[in-house]
Formats: C-alpha cells, structure tokens, sequence
C-alpha cells in the first residue's frame, strides 16, 4: 500500500549512454539528489528506458515502497509515456512522475562539464519539489465516434479514406473542387516508371465514390470543427452546383452548348486549356457531375443570359440546371480526422526574370504536364502558340528545362528541396524526346537528386536519351526578338562546370517548378489550429517517430501538406495515417486528458474570469450551496477541459487549478530555480 | 567583483511549442549558456503573472515566458491572453523600477530551436547588463 | 447640491419597500473630516442621512463585503435588495461588480448622487491640522466651505478636494434606479500628469521611492479590506496553501504583496482611492494603480467599470494588442 501522504521518492538519473554523462557528472548529481528532502533512493543507470532501467524503478517501487518518483533524462516529451506507464506497471498512479529534462535542455545545449552539472543539480531538485505536492489523477476514457473526416481528395486523401472505409468504417471525404483526383490527376505520366498517372488514379478515384463505407462531399469546405480526439463535431459547406446532382447524367451537352464554352480558362489544365461556365474539369472526373461557375456564368454573375435565357437549361434533357440551387451545411460527427490538403506549385510571381508571365512558351512543370496529356488542351501533343479556336502553332525544336524554380532558392524565401523536381523533369524530357525525337534537348541543373527507387537508373536512360544536362541555374528567359513570329527565347546562364557563361537559345521552357504549402493553407490552421513548419508546411509531432500525427489528439497529416513528397511516399504516408485513425476506431476507446482544471468551490467567487478565457467552453457557473447560500461558482467539463490552464492565470482567488500544474506545484520550482546555485 | 556576474533567469515555457522548440535546439546540439532554468507549463496562458514576482523575490535576476506564435496556441488563443497580461505586468514591474530588461517574452515555435537559442542568449546579455536584481529579494533564512 | 430632505425621504422610501433589506449611505461622524458609513435597516433611521463633500467613504463597497451569514436549517436565505448611495466615482464600483457577476442588476437598489467633489481628509488636517470636532461642508464652482465645529473656513477646491477629484470625468452617477438631485457638469479631466511626473524617475530613483513607502506597510490589509473589488471568499494573500507571500512585513514581502494586489486590480480598479485614504501609514498606493490605468486605457483602449456589459480585460483580449518588446 502506498502512503501517499509522506513522500518516499525514488530519484533516477539517465547518462544515455554517452549522452548525459559525457557532460554531466551523473554520480555528483545522484549524489546531491540522495540529500533532498523526501529522497528516498537516488540512483543512475545507462539507459533507463531500456527494460532493465524501468525494472530497477518497478523494484524500488516494490521494495522500497516509492511512491513518488522523478526520471533525470531526456525531454518528458520523448519519454514520459513510457514512464508513466513503468509507474502504473509497478501499481503506483502514474502522475506521481516527474521528469528533470538534463538531456536537451542541460547535456546537450552546454558545453562545460561544471555549469551543466549544476543546472543538473538544480533541475533534478526542481522535480523533487514538485514532487513532494504531486498528485494521483485518475486517467478516463471516453468512446470514439468510429468514422473519420478525410479532406482533401488527392491520392493522399483518396488512399487513406479507401483503406479506412476498406477496414470497415465510415469515412467522410470532403474536397473543395469539383472532382476528387487532386494534383496526380493532371500528370501524364509518373516517374520514373512512366505508368500513365490517370491510369492508375482513376481507378481509385471511382472506388472513393462508389464505397458503401465513404460519404463523398465534393465541391465542398470544412467550415467548423470542435470537439476533440474521438468526438469531433465538423460543420461542412456543400457549395451549390446549380447543377441537380442526383439527376445529372454527365452527358456533357449543357457544356457543349454553354454561350462560354471554351472561353474560361481551366484550372484542371493550368489555365493553358479552356472550358464552359458549366463544366467537368476534365473527362475523368468523379463524380462525372457538372458545374456551373457562379462567378463566370453569365446567368448567375448577371443576371441575363441570351436573349432567349441560358442555353444549358435549353439543352439539359433531364431539367437539372437550377439557378437557385443554395449552399447546403451538412454537420457531422467524426472520432478521427485526417488532413490531405496537399500542396500549391511556386508562384511564378515571385520569380519574374524567368519570363513566365509574358511568353506563353515559358511553362511550369504542371502546364507542360497538361499539355503532353492526351487529356489536355493539345490532345498530347507538345504544340504551342496555337490560337482561340485551337488551331496553327508550332512544336518547339530546342527544349530547355531548368531546375529548382522556387526550390533550394533564398531569395524567394524556401530553402528546402521540393524533392520531386528533378526527377518531374527529366521524365518531361523523356517525354519530350518521346513525341519530338529531333528536338534538341537541354536540362539545367543545380545538382540532380536521383535517390528513390529506380531514379538513378531512370536519370541515366534519360541522359543515354540524348538529354544534355547543363550545370548552371539560369539568371534569365526572354525573348530573343520582338517578332512576333520569332518564339526563341534566350536563357542565360552560367555553365558552372566549365564556368563558361551561356545564351542558350530554346523555343520551349520548361520550369522545375516548387511544392509549395497551400495558399489557403491558413484555414485549416485556424480550424484544427496545427503548427506549421518553418517551410511552412504542417508540423507533424515528431519529424522521426511521429510523422503523421500532429499535436493534436485525432488529427492525423497525410501527402504533401505534410513536406514534398512523390506519389509513393504520399501513399505510404496515407496508409500510415490510415492506420493510426484506426488504432483509436478499432480500439475504440481513447483516454481523455488527465491533467484538467479543478475549482475549489469553497474558494471561488464566481466571477466567471476563467469561463470567458476557457477556449474550449469547459467551464460554466452552476448554482452552489454555500451555508444556505446560493451562489455561483465555477464547474469544469473534463470531457471538455484540455488543462491548458489558462484559466488559473486569470484567477484572481487561485480557486481553479489544472491538476499538476497547480499553483502549489509550480512555485516551488520557482523557489528552486530562483535562487541562485 | 572580481567575479563575472552570472544572472539567474528563470523561464516559462508552454509544452506545445516554446518547451518543444528547446528540445530542438538540444536536439541539434546547438549550445546557448546555461543560465536559464525552464519550467514547464502546458500553455503560456497557464503563467501566472505573479509567478514573476515570485521568481524575482526568490532571487532571480530576470524571467522569460516563452509561447507559440500568436494564432498558433495549441489551446487557440492561451498565448494571446499571456500577452496581455505580461505586457501589463512588465508595465507594473517597471513602475516599481524594476529594469523591464528583466521581463522578457518571446514566440518560439516547436521548430525554431535556432531561435531559442538567440531567446535565452539575448536574455542573459540584457539581464548581465543590468546586474543582479536584489530589490525586493528575499532574504533566505536558516533557521 | 443635494437636498438632504429629498434624500432622506427618498431612503425613507426606499427602506420601506418589502423587498429592500438594508440602505447603505453616510451619516455624520462624531468628528473629524470624513463623515461614517450608515447602514440603516429601517425607515425611521433615515433622518441621519448627509450628504455633503465630507461624504467620501465608498459605499460601494459595502455590498459585496457583506458576509453572507450560514442560513439555518428550514429557513430561507434573506434574498431581499441592498440599496446603496453612490456618487460617480462610486458607481463605477457597482458597474465593475456587475461585470465581475458580484451579484445581479436586481439585487441592488442604486440611489445616484450627482458629486462635484469630496474632501481629502490629509490635505484638510495640513490645512486645518487635526480636529476632534465635527465637520460639515459644502462645495461650490471655485471653493470649498470647511464648518469645523462652526468656524467656517473656506478654501480653493483644489486645496483640499481628493485628487480622484481634481480629474474626475464622471461627476455623475453610471448606474443609478433614482437620481438625488440635478446632473452636474464636468469640470475636470484625465490627463495623467501625476504618472507622467512619476516616470521622469529613473528605475533607482523609482525604487528607493517604493522601497521607502513598501517598507512603512505593516500589513493590516486595510487596502485591500476596503476595495470594492477585493471581495474574494479568502484572499491569496492570507491562503497558506500555497504561500505567496509570507507573513513578515520585510521590504520584500511588502513588496510582493503590493504587487499582488496592484496586479489583481489591474483593469479592475475604477479608482475611488479608498485603498490610499485608509492606509494607516500613507504608503501611495495609488501611484500603483494610477499606473495600471493608464496603461490598460494606452495599451488596451479599456476603461473599467464604466460599461456593465464589457469583457473583463484579463479576461479578453484583441488580436492586434501591443506585443512591442516580445522577441
């Protein structure tokens, strides 16, 4: 039986290996720690999170009769799960841990051996002060909605919500444009395999709408979410079509005869192809349901269309063009959330020397992408400058693609390597050879990064293709002459190998353009608030153990939103996103914070500070009996409550206290660490 | 003083990002002095502003409360009411003429241990600058 | 000024209603320059009833530091209303009390007194010096009239008003159910000179200030006994779990217990000075919170206790607030 009320504490001090000790003197700081007050044993070990370090806990927790116990190592961070647990193995309440962080915050930021050594000292001794108040909380669990909200609707969102719905639960996908398939759907071809991409999405992509386990909301935004991890409640905005979804056949003839057909530029095509203002973005879509744009139809945006009124309606055979179609809200409930949001390509906005605004022969790796599509613009065919209705043009003889364009580049703000350019581009090239066997092909190059399965060997093909690659990262594009009949274009560049400075002429560009983080990728911060990286990509909790998860409970990150990545990288990610969702679901169980606010009725005097600070409208004022009294004080949901504590700070009488944060707790650390050593 | 004078801070730092953002930094073994001494708290909506005066009687020469990005607080908005607050509390401290160099905050977020380490090097430089705090320390008594 | 016929009728009144349990004004005091709170539970007590500039206690106080007796088994807790005598300044009191849900609207009866000035009772004894005899007086546009049992003395108001006085922007009550007397016109305004004056001090010459003043404090609490916004059921002054400040009356303590309750009035205090004008030791506590003010009015744009339906400002806050020295 453990007497908690007269501390026995069990102080252990970790050298992780070389890590700790190596700097700090472990033996002084046993030592020292075996002299505080309500130390009962003080000992060190190599590794205490191996199995023979927590038995040595789980012994004197036995023998010994510990009830308290403080770990000296690494971040609570890192390990305090893991001894939390060895507490609870060796049947004492697992909040009776304190964890002394002499790892990162003491052996490896400090170089000398004494100092360290005496912020060990003093950062162990904190513990045991904190110790000494610790407190047994009792840890609950709560049911877990079995179904996840999958958004986003790439291959990444496409993966994780078929192997979920696949493992027998609801998912609920919700996509913000018309049609699932994201940016895989708009590739021609994936390296370095050369599968065309449409071929292997399109598949998945009609499984996602055909599942019995996955409700599908396309053309549709995540507009709240609240709750947490097991219970979340979302609210989601199905925009209006003005198109009868369940009607609609997808015959197209609304498009065809559509006064604007072919004259709004397509977003699935990059803008280099057009459609209608009722329109599928592209034959594959799914759900094969047209759309009208309410900002480009003229019937919507203007009020009139035609003299004899909108030519779709006219032709729509099953009558299912409703002009006062309105947004629909759908809410629903969700244990799990997975976040697929995925990636935008750099804006070449940011870079204008390349001349890609003003000539039409400067293209992005994702324009090229659609115009060598047999889906796209051209029908496949690598042609250029053609005019509105499509016809002349030119195929380019001298090809030049360039790499790291809004990669590895400072000066536009992102320092990290897009990690799929190199490769996009020398499968461009190949494609390129493919379709023009006689045109003169140039790829310059910073340093080609070939590290994935078959990329070496692939690079290689290229090259023996006849592919010349050039080291140099070009400082300009532009147009050789004002003809507009000339469409050469100069790049300038520096041959870094033989430092010979270059005017490479070419009649097509193409840039190895950069994944960025989503433009809009704000909203889904504001609504889940996730951390960002600083690429700006969402923080996953832990870059090596953790990639998936997020620091919030239940939010799981798949694909590109996460960091750059290829098709088979997002998938895998998907997958293992997949299955943490469905740890919580299969288990179906989850533990909810232990550490939450507790109120001292007795002392509250019901002002209601800590219910307008409570970010998670966990605390509400209920009708106390005080003597005969009735008088408000404060109550916390736990289920609700997330011990932030914020709540404390604004407390005037310290009624309200996050358990193991609480007042008492915290100010004697302070007392510790305030004085000086 | 023949001694160089070392400064004593003591600093507050939310678990989701400031506490992570020092791991980082220990993680990529990027050294700053040893000066600082954390506590962890969950959120740095939890700090307590009289925590500072309590860490300064004790014999601190200098606090720093360190949280999230404002927008970014684990809890949604902890971080904005910490600002408010320590914003004030610096304001009183000074009244009082108590160097505001020695109330210090900062955003660290979990990925900016860079940054941490210019915190708390920065801090230790403005803190050595004004000398030790003993204005209202308190005396520590054996009985 | 007011007729303190009308007055007392009006609390005559109001004593009588059944659902009003007890009236808090002032009465005279047997002697000196500050008249005595009264609290009358019956109508025909209501003849002791003043008002005049001696009147400066803050009644306001009163309602919330009414300790809430154990109600016997079987008997109903008393439920009925507290009315209350405010001047201006009072009432931002009752306005704060009602933001921090002290108690409700309907609890309190208000009876508003329009006010153009109460005497500092230090100032009057540097004028006067101390007196055992009673005081009367009355206040108009440029003077005051001092009766110091009968000898009439009469002064610039500026020489012995309260300085909350001398800036006061709200002569007339924010909240009141009866209004005793006509509205007076504002005739004074904030302008914060005595903090800037204070900040022309450098942090030593600031703290040698307060370590002189702080060291004076022996602790009786008076400060905070008296606040209107210093109602907690137990002070964390006084809580022994945990400790925040210890009980010896060191300059270190003294000084950790003024910042404690300088920081719990932060945009709390509506600034009636009753802290200052108790202190048995005259430690300026005002300067304190006279600092607090300004900066939640520069910092934050908040004024406390002049809007019942505002947020507390701790417990608020706005996106684009000031972080100007965060790293």
């Amino acid at each position: 039986m453990v007497d908690s009320l007269r501390p026995k504490i069990g102080v252990y001090i970790c050298h992780c290996g070389i890590n700790i000790g190596s700097v700090v003197d472990v033996p002084a700081v046993v030592e020292y720690a075996s002299k505080l007050p309500g130390v009962a044993v003080s000992r060190e070990y190599t590794y205490m999170c191996s199995d023979p370090g927590q038995n040595l806990v789980k012994e004197d927790i036995e023998k010994e009769g510990l009830n308290r116990v403080i770990v000296a190592s690494c971040s609570p961070r890192m390990h305090e799960p893991t001894f939390r647990k060895t507490l609870k193995d060796a049947g004492l309440n697992p909040y009776y841990l304190e964890m002394a962080n002499i790892r990162e915050q003491c052996s490896w930021v400090h170089e000398d051996h004494a100092e360290a050594t005496e912020k060990a000292k003093k950062l162990v001794e904190a513990a045991v002060a904190k110790a000494l108040l610790l407190e047994a909380l009792e840890e609950k669990e709560v049911d877990v909605i079995p179904s996840c909200l999958v958004i986003g609707a790439g291959i990444a969102g496409i993966q994780a919500a078929l192997d979920i719905a696949d493992a027998g639960f609801k998912v609920y996908v919700v996509e913000k444009t018309p049609s699932v398939g994201g940016h895989m759907a708009q590739l021609d071809k994936t390296f370095p395999t050369l599968d065309c991409s449409a071929c292997i999405l399109t598949p998945k992509m009609v499984d996602v709408a055909n599942h019995p386990n996955i409700e599908l909301m396309t053309y549709s935004q995540l507009e709240e979410i609240s709750g947490y991890v097991g219970n979340f409640k979302a609210k989601i905005r199905k925009k209006a079509r003005y198109v009868d979804f369940d009607r609609c056949t997808g015959c197209g003839v609304c498009a065809e005869n559509c006064r604007l057909a072919g004259r709004i530029p397509n977003e699935f095509d990059e803008l280099i192809g057009n459609r209608g203002a009722i329109y599928l973005p592209f034959p594959q879509a799914v759900p094969a349901k047209y759309t009208i744009d309410p900002e480009r139809c003229l019937q919507l945006s203007k009020g009139k269309c035609g003299k004899e009124g909108p030519a779709c309606v006219a032709a729509c055979g099953p009558g299912c063009i409703d002009f006062e179609q309105q947004d629909e809200i759908v809410e629903i409930e969700c244990g799990t959330v997975i976040v697929a949001t995925g990636y935008d390509v750099f804006p070449m906005e940011k870079k204008p020397e390349y001349g890609w605004a003003e000539n039409d022969n400067v293209l992005t790796g994702l324009e090229f992408e659609r115009l060598v599509s047999a889906s796209g613009p051209t029908g496949g065919k690598p042609i250029l400058g053609r005019d509105k209705k499509g016809e002349g043009g030119y195929e380019p003889k001298k090809v030049a693609f360039i790499h790291c364009v809004g990669s590895r580049d400072k000066s536009v703000g992102n320092e990290y390597c897009s990690r799929v350019c190199c490769m996009y581009l020398a499968k461009q090239a190949h494609l390129i050879r493919d379709k023009l066997p006689d045109a003169e092909i140039t790829v310059f190059y910073m340093d080609v990064r070939a590290f994935g399965k078959g990329f070496e060997e692939f690079y290689d093909r290229v090259r023996r293709e006849g592919v010349r690659y050039v080291r140099g990262n070009p400082s300009e594009i532009f147009k050789k002459s004002a003809d507009p009949e000339d469409h050469t274009l100069i790049v300038k560049v520096e041959d870094t190998l033989t430092g010979t400075p270059l005017e490479y002429e070419s009649d097509l560009v193409v840039l190895g353009v950069g994944l960025e983080p989503r433009r809009d990728i704000r909203e889904i911060i504001d609504l889940f608030k996730l951390s960002q990286s600083t690429d700006g990509f969402f923080l996953e909790a832990h870059p090596k153990l953790r990639p998936v998860d997020t620091a919030s409970d239940g939010v799981f990150l798949a694909g590109c939103c996460q960091g750059p990545k290829d098709i088979p990288d997002t998938v895998a990610q998907a997958k293992g996103a997949a299955s943490s969702a469905l740890i919580l679901m299969a288990y179906g169980k989850v533990k909810v914070e232990a550490q939450v606010s507790v109120v001292n009725p007795d002392e509250c005097r019901g002002c209601g500070f800590c219910v307008e600070v409570c970010p998670f409208t966990a605390i509400e004022l209920v009708d106390e009996n005080r003597m005969g009294n009735i008088v408000q004080v404060a109550k916390v949901n736990e289920a609700l409550c997330k011990g932030c504590g914020s709540c404390a700070a604004a407390c005037l009488s310290g009624a309200i206290q996050p358990k193991s944060f609480k007042d008492e707790q915290i100010l004697p650390q302070i007392a510790v660490l305030g004085v000086k050593p | 003083m023949s001694e160089e004078f070392e400064p004593n801070i003591v600093a507050f730092l939310c678990n989701w990002c400031s506490y992570a953002g020092a791991d980082l930094a220990g993680t990529s073994r990027t050294h700053y002095l040893p000066n600082v001494k954390i506590i962890r708290v969950m959120c740095s909506g939890r700090v307590n502003p009289l925590f500072l005066v309590n860490a300064l009687q004790q014999g601190a020469d200098g606090v720093l409360i360190s949280g999230c990005h404002p927008g970014d607080c684990h809890y949604l908005e902890g971080n904005f009411f910490a600002r408010r607050r320590f914003m004030l509390m610096r304001k009183l401290l000074e009244h009082v003429g108590v160097d505001p160099a020695r109330v210090n905050m900062s955003w660290v977020s979990a990925s900016e241990g860079a940054k941490f380490k210019d915190v708390v090097d920065e801090v230790v430089t403005k803190v050595k600058e004004v000398g030790p705090m003993d204005q209202f320390r308190r005396r520590q008594i054996n009985w | 000024m007011v007729d303190e016929k009308k007055l007392q009728d009006k609390a005559r009144e109001t004593l009588s209603r059944d659902d009003v349990r007890r009236l808090i004004g002032w009465k005279r005091s047997t002697y000196g320059y500050e008249a005595a709170p009264a609290v009358l539970t019956d109508a025909s007590e209501a003849d002791q009833l003043i008002f005049d500039p001696t009147c400066v206690q803050n009644p306001a106080s009163f309602i919330s530091l009414e300790e809430k007796k154990p109600v016997p088994r079987g008997q109903e807790p008393d439920t009925r209303k507290i009315a209350v005598m405010v001047k201006g300044c009072d009432s931002r009191a009752i306005v704060q009390q009602l933001v921090e849900k002290a108690y409700n609207r309907d609890d309190v009866v208000v009876l508003g007194i329009p006010c153009i000035g109460v005497i500092d009772r230090r100032k009057a004894e540097k004028l006067f010096g101390e007196t055992g005899k009673q005081v009367k007086a009355k206040v108009d546009k440029e003077k005051v009239a001092v009766d110091i049992g009968g000898d009439v003395k009469t002064v610039d108001r500026k020489d012995i008003l309260m300085d909350k006085c001398l800036r006061c922007r709200y002569p007339n009550p924010l909240v009141s159910d009866f209004l005793l007397g006509d509205e007076v016109e504002k005739w004074a305004d904030d302008d914060f000179a005595d903090v800037d004056e204070f900040e022309k001090m450098t942090p030593e010459e600031k703290w040698k200030h307060w370590d002189e003043q702080l060291s004076k404090c022996i602790r009786c609490y008076s400060c905070k006994s008296v606040c209107p916004m210093c109602y907690c059921v137990e002070c964390v002054v006084t809580q022994q779990k945990p400790q925040w400040t210890r009980r010896s009356t060191d300059i270190s303590e003294n000084a950790a217990y003024h910042l404690q309750r300088a920081w719990h009035l932060a945009g709390r205090c509506i600034e009636c000075m009753e802290c200052q004008r108790v202190c048995p030791v005259d430690i300026p506590i005002m300067e304190l919170n006279r600092k607090m003010t300004r900066e939640v009015k520069e910092m934050f744009d908040y004024e406390p206790g002049v809007d019942a339906e505002a947020e507390p400002l701790l417990a608020s806050y706005n996106p684009q607030d000031p972080e100007d020295y965060i790293m």
